[in-house]
């Protein structure tokens, strides 16, 4: 008996090693969260690695889920025992809120063919609009609604001018405090379809935020 | 024999059995790819199909796989061209319309952004997120 206990000690030990003999490049972590300042431009993550096996890894192909991120390898090749980093870089642009991109890297590692490397970047936003919509269906009456925007200390914005690119939406903007404005937004009549983007521009200057009225026909009854 | 042998001894092997299963957790407990637990505003292409003609679809890949493909009557809205794209899916949008936003398996985690974003910022109702993404779409038409 104390032979076959033996015997597959061994069997599960053999086992277990050639599993981990087979697993070479190791990633120091495979997502990133990263909090960009407000303007910054983009986001930078750099994602570690160590070739752990025996033999070379060599990388097939590095992709990102979008155009707005790039990712840079310095080698196509990892020696054993070499470490090394693939470095994404998102570029914020208008982006707000958390952004999560995706790196995938191909290797010809065989315990791991693909690895999916993700970024996740925390966008703050300058100038908040809740809700960023208001419609009116066109039995409503004409009545105003109501969008509270709320900016950021940085922003030092004193007041907002709200621009509508229709004459049929009228908007007024009134301070709450604490860096918190309502605007009232209002269209002329609701009896024709009709919408308007609202430009809300913080008199402190910075980018502009968006929000979209809208006088809308009643879903159609079947 | 002794008594109670066999069974100690199925109880030692059943500890040994365990042993590369817990050496394999441990070493691999950084890469592990747990699978998400199943979440309410996910539906699969077969109910979205059961939904009838009235679904808006959104499409929150990037604009380069937008155009090589997507969904029949799906407007592009994506992060990246959040503030132009918005107002046009608004505009399309009828009150009462259920939305189903959909991504590839490259941007995986868009189609929740974009539905949340939906949601929270432009304070819409009956959002979904495609289950299985474009894949999932093209796959069902096999």
């Amino acid at each position: 008996m104390k032979t076959q206990i033996v015997n597959l000690i061994a069997f599960f030990v053999a086992t277990s090693l050639t599993g981990i003999a087979q697993a070479e490049l190791k990633w120091e972590q495979t997502q990133i969260e990263l909090h960009p300042a407000p303007g910054d431009a983009t986001a930078v993550g750099s994602f570690k690695y160590k070739n752990t096996g025996g033999a070379v890894v060599h990388f097939k192909s590095v992709t990102t889920s979008c155009g707005c991120t790039t990712a840079a390898r310095k080698k196509d090749d990892v020696a054993p025992g070499e470490t090394g980093e693939i470095t994404a870089t998102f570029k914020v642009g208008a982006s707000t809120g958390t952004q999560q991109k995706t790196v995938r890297v191909e290797t010809d590692d065989p315990a791991s063919p693909v690895t999916i490397l993700t970024l996740r970047a925390m966008i703050p936003q300058m100038l908040e609009l809740r809700p960023s919509f208001v419609y009116w269906e066109n039995s409503e009456p004409p009545k105003p609604k109501t969008i509270l925007a709320k900016a950021a200390k940085e922003l030092h914005a004193n007041n907002l001018k709200v621009t509508s690119s229709s004459g049929e939406f009228v908007a007024s903007v009134s301070s709450i405090g604490q860096n918190q404005f309502k605007i009232e937004v209002q269209p002329h009549d609701t009896s024709h379809p009709v919408s308007a983007t609202l430009t809300v521009q913080p008199d402190s200057g910075g980018k502009p935020v968006y929000a979209t009225a809208r006088v809308v026909n009643p879903p159609s009854t079947q | 024999m002794r008594r109670g042998g066999p069974i100690r001894e199925g109880l030692v092997l059943l500890c040994l059995a365990f042993l590369p299963a817990l050496g394999e957790t441990i070493y691999w407990r950084n890469q592990m790819s747990w699978s998400h637990p199943p979440v309410q505003d996910e539906i699969t292409v077969a109910q979205a199909r059961s939904l009838g003609g009235s679904i808006l679809w959104v499409d929150a890949r990037p604009a380069e796989e937008f155009a090589a493909g997507h969904i029949p009557g799906a407007l592009l809205l994506n992060a990246e061209q959040w503030d132009s794209l918005l107002p046009v899916m608004l505009n399309a949008w009828i009150p009462g319309q259920k939305i189903i936003v959909y991504c590839g398996k490259q941007s995986c985690g868009a189609s929740r952004e974009v539905a949340r974003r939906l949601r929270d910022e432009a304070n819409l109702a009956n959002v979904f997120v495609l289950e299985g993404g474009w894949e999932a779409w093209e796959e069902s038409k096999k």
